[in-house]
């Protein structure tokens, strides 16, 4: 290789690293590489100039665009429960999350009206619960007065729904730990008595399953007082 | 907080789904990713959806940003690969080099018709008419002052080849001087 030739590579190496040694991005080697060679070759130095008013008028040129419409902020915002389901349902859970731990939290003349409604209610669906359990055994089902059914829970495509009621003492934060544990979500509630109703994803679809999976569930006694299946 | 720290935490809270987080970084970096889309596609319309695409993306896969570059450099790569997309979905908005350089330049004024014949309009003109993947290279360097290792992960071409890209873009630069009768001496 001749020394001419090893000049004209050096050259053009240095060349390719002019724009980013005028925007200040090279680092510290090439930057001092750049500088040793301009000041051994001050005819080089011409091109800054050039490349300056290149980066000039680039700039220029994308500052003339413009900004995008007033609008844009309002059509990403309106588009991103669609671009993450999954994340809307969990913001959904934790406002509920919210409402119970204030519920749980603050002894508020509702919160009262509330407990007294819960005991009441409790009642009820204890009663409920014995009776989806005696029923179940004779392979039926039985259905409040309000409509709502009681029995073997209900697989939906990603999972199967339950009724269930928190412990008086269970703190939002355990509440929040077992649905994640279960993978679950709330999905409605809460209703008199304190009754929530949740969904608990799965991918085995068998009795069985369903059946495990509550009565895993009923068994964590510290966070939950009741749990049972629901249909719908 | 580093500029840099903070933006790792925008998109560390926008993976937690906060949306609050997501208007910071949108309200930061939508006019930058807006007019790089923009330049590439030469489409208003296009270029405001496909922006808003970046961010969607943002929301969707901010889990999955690991901190190694910028939140800049990880927008740009996002609105690089949806532009260059729609480029090639668009066919028939192949890039014509000479039609390019007729197109009315957006940087001029009614004051500044008067001084076509400047050298830096002929120059704006020109950078204008190169095309997408030199102009979008010149852009990223000059515009968003992206180093060499910013502008490989946001074209995701290795290091050298931006070098080289820059260097054959500057080069074809002073050929469209050259054809509107400016001769700068280089290469």
């Amino acid at each position: 290789m001749s020394e001419q030739t090893t000049e004209e590579i050096e050259r053009e190496e240095i060349e390719m690293l002019l724009p980013w040694y005028v925007t200040g991005k090279l680092d510290r080697t090439d930057a001092a590489r750049v500088e040793s060679y301009l000041a051994r070759h001050p005819r080089l130095a011409a091109q800054l100039d050039l490349i300056r008013a290149e980066r000039d008028e680039t700039v220029l040129a994308n500052e003339a665009l413009g900004r995008p419409s007033a609008t844009a902020l309002d059509r990403l915002l309106a588009a991103l429960p669609a671009a993450k389901p999954w994340l809307a349902q969990r913001i959904a859970r934790s406002a509920l999350f919210q409402r119970v731990s204030d519920f749980f939290a603050a002894p508020t003349a509702r919160g009262v009206q509330w407990a007294s409604l819960t005991a009441a209610a409790l009642i009820v669906v204890q009663a409920a619960a014995i009776t989806s359990l005696v029923v179940r055994d004779g392979g039926s089902t039985y259905e409040t007065a309000a409509g709502q059914s009681v029995g073997g829970g209900q697989w939906t495509a990603d999972g199967v729904s339950a009724l269930v009621v928190f412990a008086d003492d269970a703190k939002a934060s355990a509440i929040a730990g077992l649905m994640t544990e279960f993978d679950a979500s709330i999905v409605d509630g809460p209703k008199p008595g304190g009754v929530y109703k949740i969904r608990l994803r799965t991918a085995d679809r068998s009795q069985s399953a369903q059946d495990a999976l509550l009565r895993r569930l009923a068994e964590r006694r510290d966070i939950v007082r009741t749990v049972l299946p629901s249909r719908n | 907080m580093t500029r840099a720290a903070d933006e790792a935490s925008l998109i560390g809270r926008i993976a937690a789904g906060d949306e609050t987080a997501l208007r910071a970084l949108f309200a930061r970096h939508q006019t930058r990713v807006f007019r790089f889309i923009l330049r590439l596609v030469r489409n208003a319309a296009v270029a405001e959806e496909l922006t808003n695409e970046v961010f969607l993306e943002v929301w969707r896969s901010a889990g999955s940003y690991a901190g190694a570059s910028s939140a800049a450099t990880w927008m740009l790569s996002i609105a690089h690969h949806r532009a260059v997309s729609s480029l090639r979905k668009r066919r028939e908005e192949t890039w014509d080099e000479d039609a390019a350089a007729e197109l009315p330049d957006t940087g001029d004024n009614p004051e500044m018709v008067a001084q076509k014949a400047d050298k830096g309009a002929i120059l704006r003109r020109c950078i204008n008419a190169l095309s997408p993947e030199h102009k979008g290279i010149v852009d990223l360097v000059y515009y968003h002052e992206m180093s060499i290792t910013e502008a490989s992960e946001i074209l995701k071409i290795p290091e050298n080849t931006v070098k080289t890209r820059m260097f054959y873009a500057r080069k074809r630069l002073s050929e469209l001087l050259k054809e509107a009768g400016i001769d700068r001496g280089w290469p």
